[in-house]
């Protein structure tokens, strides 16, 4: 079943074309991988289906649902959520606090007048929080405040806040930039396990072509703002628009 | 609790963390924080009016409840959501007209007139929040002072009529609380020591019940949501949450506690001056509480405690009393950004540090 689609979608900054006439699909289940050099207009595409930026033309159907337009909280609401490419996090709460934030709004929707209901109370919201912490590993470090955790910690923060409300589909934005090839490692394992066990559709944005090429059931490629190929990594591989455009002609 | 030693043995620290741990459970209870409260009104008359040069009247210790209970509810808006509003006196200063002029013209009962002025608060919140939080960080605070300036030229001139403008308004009548019992009565015996008047059973049974709901506040989920859109409003929005509305519910919750505080006003004062609604008045709230100590409940009490001293007995004593205040709250936040509570704060953790062999 397609989960996600986007028709024509096209963001102009003035007289830059951000993100020019973009089709895609996302089958539920599927890894897919948005990819292209830098100012390909990846995160711009993300940004116009998470409801950042309005586009200037095109639509995106969510369950077949248009929700061109709408602002972020009605779009994650829907259950489509987004990680940030810088963690996006609330420095001086504990890392438990973050968890039990994002895990709020799976509960009772994008508002709720509940300011005299004792928060310890929520215990599926408490449940969903350390599930969300044990899974990305940072139970353990619950109790401190999310800004004095390493840099690698930080960033799966980030992907708990995103995953803390269940969605069922997720953005990754570079979930591994900046990362040694260590941590880049564990976060690659770890994406490939909630997808897993969450069953979770996630759709990854990288330029990094090694991870990209280890997880991606099929991948998009974009240059200059337009889709220039899509299909599974070996007719990727192969594409001579691809490599001729991204990869500056180069075999991989 | 034993003596804390430098040289507590590993048992001994380990009492004294068990019942730290107990501590810290009963602190969780909301209960504690209510027995705290009450604690404090009948504990607080006997130190506050022994200060120095404090000529011994109760009337002032009333005014710092009515105060704390405008500041936790200003630090609710400040301290928890980060947002700084510069218009809060129309508030105040509407709740304490509203309840005036109905004392006036209906009924002067204190608790119906309380209830008015809530009344009155929360409708002005909501029609002024929802235009007001439109725009973020300065340009709130400068919309809020916007919003404040029109109250007060509105009772200075063409309200002047129901306002009696610049003298002020002079007609209000209190009646006696359920219609029976005379605010000025006294009690006999033990109870007369602690609780003093029916009028102070007024005042600090409404700044406990401040306290209570705005320590429930803190603990519902608001708190964590407020706090996380001081943090990282944007993020917010990308958890599925509804920013603007979580912000407009935290304006009108602290105008509703602005509003039970200038309704107390009312009745506290007798009258109702045209400068409760000036810009004055606002920033006299953004003081107290940033001096008490914002992102706490029991900072903004001590920030009204420490203003109205300064204000009304330091300003007896000294003719500059206000740079004697300026000074105190240079000071203050200075060295102690947290405020009068962030120091509180760092004393009791240096306890704790000795308590516990001074790991933390």
């Amino acid at each position: 079943m397609t989960l996600l689609e986007t028709d024509g979608l096209t963001k102009r900054f003035g007289e830059l074309t951000a993100v020019d006439d973009v089709d895609l699909q996302i089958e539920e289940g599927e890894s897919l991988s948005i990819i292209g050099p830098n100012g390909a207009g990846k995160s711009t595409t993300v940004n116009l289906i998470t409801g950042l930026l309005n586009p200037t033309e095109g639509a995106v159907r969510y369950r077949d649902e248009n929700i061109t337009g709408q602002e972020p909280h009605e779009i994650v609401q829907q259950g489509l959520s987004k990680s940030f490419q810088t963690a996006s996090i609330f420095p001086d709460l504990t890392v438990r606090r973050n968890a039990i934030v994002a895990s709020l709004g799976a509960e009772h929707g994008s508002f709720s007048l509940n300011f005299l209901r004792r928060l310890g109370g929520y215990n599926a919201v408490a449940d969903r929080a350390r599930r969300t912490l044990e899974d990305m590993g940072l139970y353990d470090r619950r109790d401190v405040k999310a800004k004095s955790l390493p840099y690698g910690d930080k960033r799966r923060l980030e992907m708990a806040l995103a995953l803390a409300g269940d969605p069922d589909l997720l953005f990754l934005d570079e979930p591994t930039a900046g990362m040694s090839p260590d941590e880049t490692d564990d976060t690659v394992e770890l994406i490939e396990r909630i997808k897993e066990e969450r069953g979770v559709t996630i759709v990854l944005i990288e330029h990094d072509m090694e991870i990209i090429f280890r997880v991606s059931d099929r991948i998009a490629v974009l240059n200059r703002g337009s889709k220039i190929a899509d299909g599974t990594p070996d007719q990727i591989r192969g594409d001579p628009d691809v490599q001729q455009a991204y990869l500056g002609g180069v075999e991989i | 609790m034993s003596e804390p030693t430098e040289t507590a043995t590993p048992t001994e620290n380990a009492d004294a963390t068990g019942l730290l741990d107990r501590w810290d459970a009963l602190r969780e209870r909301e209960s504690f924080s209510v027995a705290a409260a009450v604690a404090f009104v009948v504990v607080f008359p006997f130190v506050f009016t022994n200060l120095p040069a404090y000529s011994g009247y109760m009337s002032l210790v009333e005014l710092i409840y009515i105060w704390a209970i405008f500041a936790i509810g200003f630090d609710l808006l400040l301290g928890y959501t980060g947002l700084l509003s510069f218009g809060h006196a129309v508030f105040w200063g509407g709740s304490a007209y509203a309840a005036g002029i109905f004392s006036a013209n209906a009924y002067g009962e204190p608790l119906v007139m309380i209830l008015v002025a809530t009344v009155t608060a929360v409708v002005l919140a909501l029609v002024i929040g929802v235009l007001a939080l439109r725009r973020g960080g300065i340009y709130f605070a400068i919309l809020t002072l916007a919003f404040g300036q029109m109250f007060y030229f509105l009772a200075l001139g063409p309200l002047a009529p129901i306002t009696r403008g610049e003298n002020g308004f002079t007609d209000v009548s209190v009646e006696p609380l359920l219609g029976v019992l005379d605010l000025g009565t006294g009690f006999a015996g033990v109870f007369g020591a602690v609780f003093h008047d029916v009028g102070y059973v007024l005042y600090a049974g409404f700044f406990v019940l401040a306290v209570a709901t705005a320590v429930r506040i803190v603990r519902s989920p608001y708190g964590a949501i407020l706090k996380a859109i001081a943090e990282n409003e944007s993020r917010v929005g990308f958890l599925g949450l509804n920013v603007r509305r979580y912000k407009l519910a935290a304006f009108v919750l602290s105008g509703a506690f602005a509003g039970v505080a200038g309704g107390l006003h009312t009745i506290h004062a007798n009258y109702v001056a045209v400068g409760s609604l000036y810009w004055i008045t606002s920033g006299d709230i953004v003081i107290i509480t940033v001096l008490g100590g914002i992102g706490s409940v029991f900072g903004p009490v001590a920030g009204a405690a420490a203003f109205l001293y300064v204000e009304n007995i330091v300003s007896g004593e000294i003719a500059f009393w206000l740079l004697v205040l300026g000074a105190l709250f240079v000071t203050v936040v200075w060295l102690f950004p947290a405020g009068i509570w962030g120091i509180v704060d760092e004393l009791r953790s240096a306890v704790r540090g000795r308590l516990t062999g001074g790991d933390t």
